[in-house]
C-alpha cells in the first residue's frame, strides 16, 4: 500500500474496469491494445535482431542512410512514430523483411499445419 | 546449537522499490481533491478514453528506455524536456494529448515519496484543433501541475 494518500495506484484500474463494461469501451480498448502491441512487437523483434547480430545503432543507421540519433529515438520511444519505410529499410538492412500474416488466412494455415501465428512479424 | 531467526537478519535490509513490470499508474490530485486527468478523460470520446488508457497500460507493462505504446508515446522537448506525451487523433482530425512524468527516481527518493514501485504520474490532459498548436501558456498550465503534484509528494 502506498504510504501517501495521494498516491492512489489503483485507481486507474478501478476506472478502466469500470469503463470496460461498455461493449463500445471494451471494444476500442481491445482494438487499441492489439494494435500498440504489434507495433511494439515489431520495433522491439527489429531492436532484438540487431542486438544478436551484433549491429550497433550508429552502424545501422549508416547502412540505411540516416542520423544515428534518429535511430537511438525509434528503439528507445524517446521520438516515437515509426514509419512504414523506415521500419522496411531497417528489416532489410538487417537481412529480415516485415510481413502481414492475415488472420483468416492464418486460421486456415494453423489448420492445415498445426503450426501458425496471429501477428504481424519480422522473419529473418 | 538453535539457529539465528532469518527475520533478524532481514530487518537490518533498507527497504527497496520493486522495478518489476508493471509500473504504478498514478493520476495527479490537486489539494482540493479534484483529479485532472479524470476531468480530462471523462470530456473526451470514448474512444480516445479507451486508446490513452490502452497506450498507458501497454508503456505500465513494458516501462522506458525500451520502445512502447505503439509510437503514440513520446518525449517532450524544449520547455517541456522531462515531459512525456501520449499523442491521438479523433474525429476531425482534433488532437488530444495526455501529459505525465516518470517517477523513476533512485530507491531512497521514490520511498521518500511514497511509492513502492516506479509510476507513471499521469497529470492532465489537453486538446486542439488540427494543425493549431498549444501556447507556451498552455504548457506553462501543465508544467505548473506537475508542479504541484512533485510538491505534494
Amino acid at each position: 500500500m502506498p504510504t501517501n494518500p495521494l498516491l492512489d495506484t489503483s485507481l486507474h484500474e478501478r476506472r478502466r474496469t469500470r469503463r470496460m463494461r461498455d461493449p463500445e469501451y471494451r471494444q476500442a480498448y481491445e482494438r487499441a491494445a492489439r494494435e500498440i502491441a504489434q507495433t511494439d512487437q515489431v520495433i522491439r523483434e527489429l531492436d532484438s535482431l540487431r542486438v544478436n547480430l551484433g549491429v550497433s545503432k550508429a552502424e545501422l543507421a549508416r547502412r540505411i542512410d540516416r542520423n544515428a540519433s534518429s535511430i537511438r529515438r525509434l528503439f528507445t520511444a524517446s521520438h516515437a512514430r515509426p514509419e512504414l519505410p523506415l521500419v522496411a529499410a531497417i528489416a532489410d538492412a538487417l537481412g529480415a523483411e516485415v510481413r502481414v500474416v492475415s488472420r483468416r488466412g492464418e486460421t486456415k494455415a494453423a489448420s492445415a499445419t498445426g503450426t501458425g501465428r496471429k501477428r504481424t512479424r519480422v522473419a529473418a | 546449537m538453535p539457529r539465528r531467526p532469518r527475520s533478524a537478519s532481514k530487518t537490518s535490509e533498507p527497504p527497496r522499490v520493486d522495478r518489476t513490470p508493471p509500473w504504478s499508474i498514478v493520476y495527479y490530485t490537486t489539494p482540493d481533491g479534484s483529479v485532472p486527468v479524470l476531468e480530462f478523460l471523462d470530456a473526451c470520446p470514448g474512444k480516445i478514453d479507451a486508446e490513452f488508457t490502452a497506450v498507458l497500460d501497454a508503456v505500465a507493462a513494458a516501462p522506458p528506455p525500451q520502445f512502447s505504446g505503439g509510437g503514440k508515446w513520446e518525449a517532450m522537448h524544449g520547455t517541456m524536456t522531462g515531459w512525456h506525451e501520449i499523442r491521438l487523433t479523433g474525429p476531425g482530425r482534433e488532437q488530444f494529448r495526455l501529459f505525465c512524468l516518470l517517477e523513476n527516481a533512485e530507491d531512497v527518493e521514490l520511498l521518500r515519496r511514497g511509492f513502492r514501485k516506479p509510476a507513471i504520474a499521469v497529470i492532465t490532459g489537453m486538446r486542439k484543433p488540427w494543425r493549431t498548436k498549444f501556447s507556451e501558456r498552455d504548457y506553462g498550465r501543465v508544467r505548473k501541475l506537475g508542479d504541484e503534484h512533485r510538491v505534494a509528494l
